[in-house]
């Protein structure tokens, strides 16, 4: 650290493990429960010390619900959202940022309205999408009086129906508007005399200084796709693509009609579903380092 | 804002962005607009039989005391959340921020709430801050009745609060972190030379440093909180009791998913959109002029 | 770059589609709404199915929860991609029937020579699933009804060895079993199925006019003003005398949970728990079940049937038909109705069912006896025109309005009558919005 501040350091100290707890006291609680056999863990309330059931809980879940395959198509799913969102979100805010046409404003408030109809309320319309993917622009064909053979495009169970209607959000686009504002205006100009066009300002300058911030909006984004199970559940029926929360909200039902869970193994498969994105997090700490950022003042 | 240099290719402009926008013209806009066409209709749930019966849904849903209650909670538990948990990952980013032994082990453990899939999150909160079997419930014994949110609709709310912010915590946790680090150190450097001690820096320096991704935060978290919310509700609370945590967008999923009334869950989907679009537009015509771009 | 070869990803994925499998066997899917153990159950009984025989193979997949399966199932129709089976609970009922999306099971009988006999089915199980007319347009399948779990042990404590066969018999044995120092004699919930349903079926009590909702979509809720009221205002009281207690997931634990770690005597329960709770039960309780009680001097009337059926819904093959009915048939087996009621806490809708399972002993075994007073439960008499279901619209948003009102009653923000009055003032706004819905349309 810079000076030394002993009493700050210990009142950091003590702040630091008092949300520490916070934080992981559930998680805790989850991987205790995952670690005893049912009637242990349905005594209410449930001990605080760790049982001998581990091994056999989790081979028991991960044999019985086939989590191989399923954590494969999450790991696919994720990451084809997190670069799909990663770099689309990049081209628009840029566009939006760095250029200046009447409509962007309003393109900008377009794509930010996408965060606020939540996904459950057009979870119906959109899997007719998803169905036949090219009908919005048949029926507006239709509309101009044009009736073309435009044939049906049906991305239900396969990678694309679950990729896409997730990367069609706005919180990347946000993010990296908030960012491009912040860059000092001097670099722009210096760019411009050195005869750089616009791509290649984005490409050498701007993407460059955005790696913590594509490293926060990557860790992000892979989790969120990684833990959506609402819209997979709707538009897989082939068990191929099968992803492994879609798994675990069916191992881990909510608390309507009575049907309680199988604590123990609910507790195992959440964890276990857990670690395939703790991993991908641990990783992209990496680029959580201070001070590689070249823009100084 | 300030003065900004622009490119000129406003062609490419249009390409750069196209690609999102015909993503969320095919699926969100084309889908949601059928969605918003039903709230003023009648619309049964298998289709066939639309009925136009234009502002009824909106008449009815005004006229609702419960829905009017179940705005209002979802407000509280908007300015509460967002509090809580913008607060608790300013000071979680600073203290990692300092970079004291075990800093890296803090970071993760920090990031962990938001990597837990929603169905877990609400188990795990009722093993602890259950009356009768959580480790919370000992305050019970000291205190009989204190603590329960299965009978009383301010303890629940409490649960469902603090149940959000531990989620957001850990989100903005992530940003705040990120942007703490971008931070050139020699600007710190230098401020730390001419006498400012660790406090200072953080209003003076830090803190301004830090208001674009604030002003993010700001705005997603509230519109989280309106708009994401209804799976911990879902699995903790379930509305109530008595309906005390009955948000808006978890109304809308009863009343629409499960109750499969697709007309009135769109209309109030409208009318939850009217909301979050003004909280935003507030946000950023009031709150982003305090906020340093350079 | 690596992030030009993930944006050709992105984009060669678009072409990814369908993958191709040889199909020797003529597939239909199958769409089911359990999870936990019971998901694995319905996911087993396909298994039995296409080891059974070679021509069919039932894609059997899980929708995570009845009402997603019904939601799904609705996606899925509108936009042309339906399963051929799908099982959907009791209260979206009403909604497939007026659909106008399914193959009605009577058809499907007739048009494919299924050998079922609609007159094997219990009359309480078939009158849910039938038509005005009679004609039942789903095949019942995971059937339960409702029974009240006692805890011996507790009972022994006041001298008692059989279950209380009135409420207000069984409200002032509460009162000595606290005296006797049992702390809490019966535990409940806010769940509307035991008290309104089961309880205004059994004491032949109307929720509804129109007979429940059957004679027409303009029916009106009178539950504010029956029996019901009463039940409820008992129950009220018992919990202020602290013999009762409410017991829910919220809470921490469940009326199941509290009755299965021997701290309530009693609980209102489906007979499906009772596997279940064979299996957490403390070891070295007596527990046992016993028929729901009735209010002194009331002739006690059959149950409702709670649980889900299978319909078979509309746009699909002939051969899927194939499939799906020669599923169907497995299914209505006697032995595989003895099969499904092992591993769950069903009861088997027929009465061959039933038999075959008697002359099989099955309810002398000590783990599954008691269940076999489900079965007297639901057939104690012929179904009235009271007791043999609901047809309500938008039932499951009813069922939430009541326990919305019991619950502000139970927690003392409201008297009983008050927030019963309510219940019926919401629920019959639901009922006018689902008529407006459906106009013109009748109820088969």
């Amino acid at each position: 650290m810079i000076e030394r501040t002993p009493y700050l350091n210990i009142l950091t100290h003590t702040v630091l493990i008092g949300l520490l707890i916070f934080s992981i006291f559930p998680i805790i609680i989850v991987f205790i429960a995952s670690t005893h056999d049912l009637p242990t863990v349905s005594r209410v309330p449930m001990t605080l010390w760790p049982g001998n059931n581990l091994i056999e809980n989790y081979s028991h879940v991960w044999n019985k619900s086939g989590f191989g395959p399923k954590m494969l198509n999450s790991l696919i799913v994720a990451s084809l959202v997190t670069a799909g969102k990663i770099m689309i979100s990049a081209i628009t805010a840029f566009s939006v940022v760095y250029f200046n046409y009447r409509l962007r404003f309003f393109c900008f408030w377009l794509i930010f309205i996408t965060l606020m109809l939540p996904l459950e309320v057009r979870i119906v319309p959109t899997y007719a999408v998803a169905a036949d993917v090219l009908e919005p622009f048949r029926t507006i064909l239709g509309w101009g009086g044009i009736v073309l053979k435009i044939p049906e495009l049906n991305i239900l169970n396969s990678y694309s129906g679950l990729v896409f209607p997730l990367v069609a959000t706005a919180t990347g686009t946000f993010l990296y508007r908030q960012f491009f504002l912040t860059i000092p205006d001097e670099l722009t100009e210096a760019a411009k005399m050195d005869g750089a066009g616009a791509l290649r300002f984005f490409w050498d300058v701007l993407l460059p200084l955005s790696r913590t911030n594509m490293a926060a909006l990557s860790t992000i984004m892979f989790v969120y796709a990684w833990n959506q199970y609402l819209w997979p559940l709707l538009i897989t029926t082939d068990p191929a693509y099968a992803t492994a929360t879609m798994q675990l909200q069916k191992i881990v039902p909510g608390p309507a009609f009575g049907q309680p869970p199988v604590w123990n193994e609910a507790m195992a498969a959440t964890l276990m579903v857990m670690v395939p994105p703790l991993i991908v997090v641990i990783l992209m700490q990496g680029a959580f380092v201070r001070g590689l950022i070249a823009t100084e003042k | 804002m300030s003065h900004r240099t622009y490119f000129s290719n406003n062609k490419l402009a249009a390409l750069l962005i196209a690609p999102q926008l015909l993503l969320i013209f095919v699926f969100f806009y084309w889908p949601a607009s059928q969605a918003i066409y039903w709230a003023f209709t009648t619309q049964p749930p298998f289709g066939g039989g639309n009925e136009w019966v234009g502002l009824q849904n909106f008449k009815e849903l005004f006229n609702d005391k419960v829905y009017w209650s179940s705005v209002f909670i979802s407000i509280k538990f908007g300015f509460y959340s967002t509090s809580l948990s913008m607060i608790l990952s300013f000071i979680m980013a600073l203290c990692v921020d300092r970079q004291l032994s075990g800093y890296r082990l803090y970071r993760f453990a920090f990031f962990l709430p938001y990597a837990i899939a929603a169905p877990a999150v609400g188990l795990a909160f009722r093993f602890i801050f259950a009356p009768d079997a959580g480790f919370v419930s000992a305050i019970n014994q000291y205190f009989p009745g204190l603590w329960n949110p299965a009978m009383n609709g301010s303890d629940a709310l409490v649960l469902i609060v603090i149940a959000n912010s531990w989620k957001m915590a850990a989100y903005n946790f992530i940003f705040m972190l990120a942007a703490l680090q971008s931070i050139p150190r020699s600007v710190i450097e230098a401020a730390a030379m001419d006498g400012a001690s660790f406090l200072r820096r953080s209003w003076d320096i830090q803190l301004p440093f830090l208001t674009p991704t604030f002003f993010f935060l700001l705005v997603i978290n509230i519109t989280e909180s309106f708009v994401d919310s209804f799976g911990i509700v879902d699995i903790t609370t379930g509305g109530g009791p008595a309906r005390a945590t009955d948000l808006m967008v978890y109304k809308i999923y009863t009343d629409g998913f499960k109750g499969l009334d697709y007309s009135m869950a769109a209309a109030q989907s409208i009318l939850l959109m009217i909301v979050v679009i003004s909280l935003t537009f507030v946000q950023f015509r009031f709150v982003e002029r305090r906020v340093h771009y350079r | 770059m690596t992030r030009l070869g993930l944006v050709l990803g992105l984009a060669g994925s678009l072409l990814l589609s369908v993958s191709a499998q040889a199909q020797q066997r003529v597939k239909f899917e199958y769409w089911h709404g359990l999870t936990a153990q019971l998901g694995e159950v319905m996911e087993a009984h396909c298994k039995r199915f296409n080891e059974a025989q070679t021509k069919f193979e039932a894609v059997c997949i899980g929708q995570g929860g009845y009402d997603k399966a019904e939601q799904n199932t609705i996606a899925a129709y509108r936009s042309k991609q339906n399963p051929t089976l799908v099982q959907i609970y009791d209260a979206g009922t009403v909604n497939f029937m007026l659909s106008g999306a399914i193959y009605p099971a009577n058809q499907l009988v007739k048009d494919f020579n299924l050998k079922i006999d609609w007159a094997d089915y219990f009359p309480g199980i078939a009158n849910y699933y039938a038509t005005s007319k009679g004609e039942m347009w789903s095949f019942p399948y995971n059937s339960s009804t409702a029974l009240m779990y006692w805890n011996k042990d507790a009972w022994a404590k006041i001298g008692k060895s059989k279950a209380p066969e009135t409420i207000e018999e069984w409200m002032s044995d509460l009162r000595k079993m606290k005296a006797a120092g049992v702390d809490c004699g019966f535990a409940f919930d806010y769940d509307t199925w035991m008290p309104m349903e089961q309880f205004s079926a059994i004491h032949n009590q109307p929720i509804a006019t129109k007979n429940n909702g059957y004679d027409g979509l303009d029916a009106e809720v009178v539950f504010n003003k029956t029996l019901f009221v009463k039940y409820m205002q008992d129950w009220k009281k018992a919990l202020d005398e602290g013999v009762a207690r409410v017991q829910t997931a919220q809470s921490g634990k469940t009326k199941n949970q509290a009755f299965a770690d021997g701290s309530c005597a009693s609980m209102l329960s489906s007979v499906a728990d009772h596997g279940v709770m064979t299996s957490t039960a403390v070891a070295g309780m007596n527990w046992g079940v016993a028929v729901l009680p009735v209010y002194e001097g009331t002739k006690r009337q059959n149950s409702l049937v709670g649980g889900a059926s299978l319909w078979v819904m509309q746009g699909k093959s002939k051969e899927e038909y194939e499939g799906a009915a020669a599923y169907l048939q497995f299914l209505a087996q006697p032995s595989e109705a003895q099969w499904f009621s092992t591993v769950t806490g069903y009861i088997p809708v027929t009465n061959s069912g039933f038999k075959f399972m008697n002359e099989n002993k099955f309810y002398e075994d000590k783990k599954y006896a008691g269940r076999e007073l489900a079965i007297a439960s639901l057939t104690a008499t012929p179904p009235s025109p009271l007791s043999r279901g609901i047809r309500l619209g938008n039932f499951t948003q009813i069922r939430a309005e009541v326990r919305a009102e019991l619950e502000a009653a139970f927690t003392g923000k409201k008297d009983m009558q008050t927030a019963l009055n309510d219940a019926a003032d919401r629920s019959n706004q639901i009922l006018r919005r689902f008529e407006q819905t459906f106009k013109g349309k009748q109820l088969p």
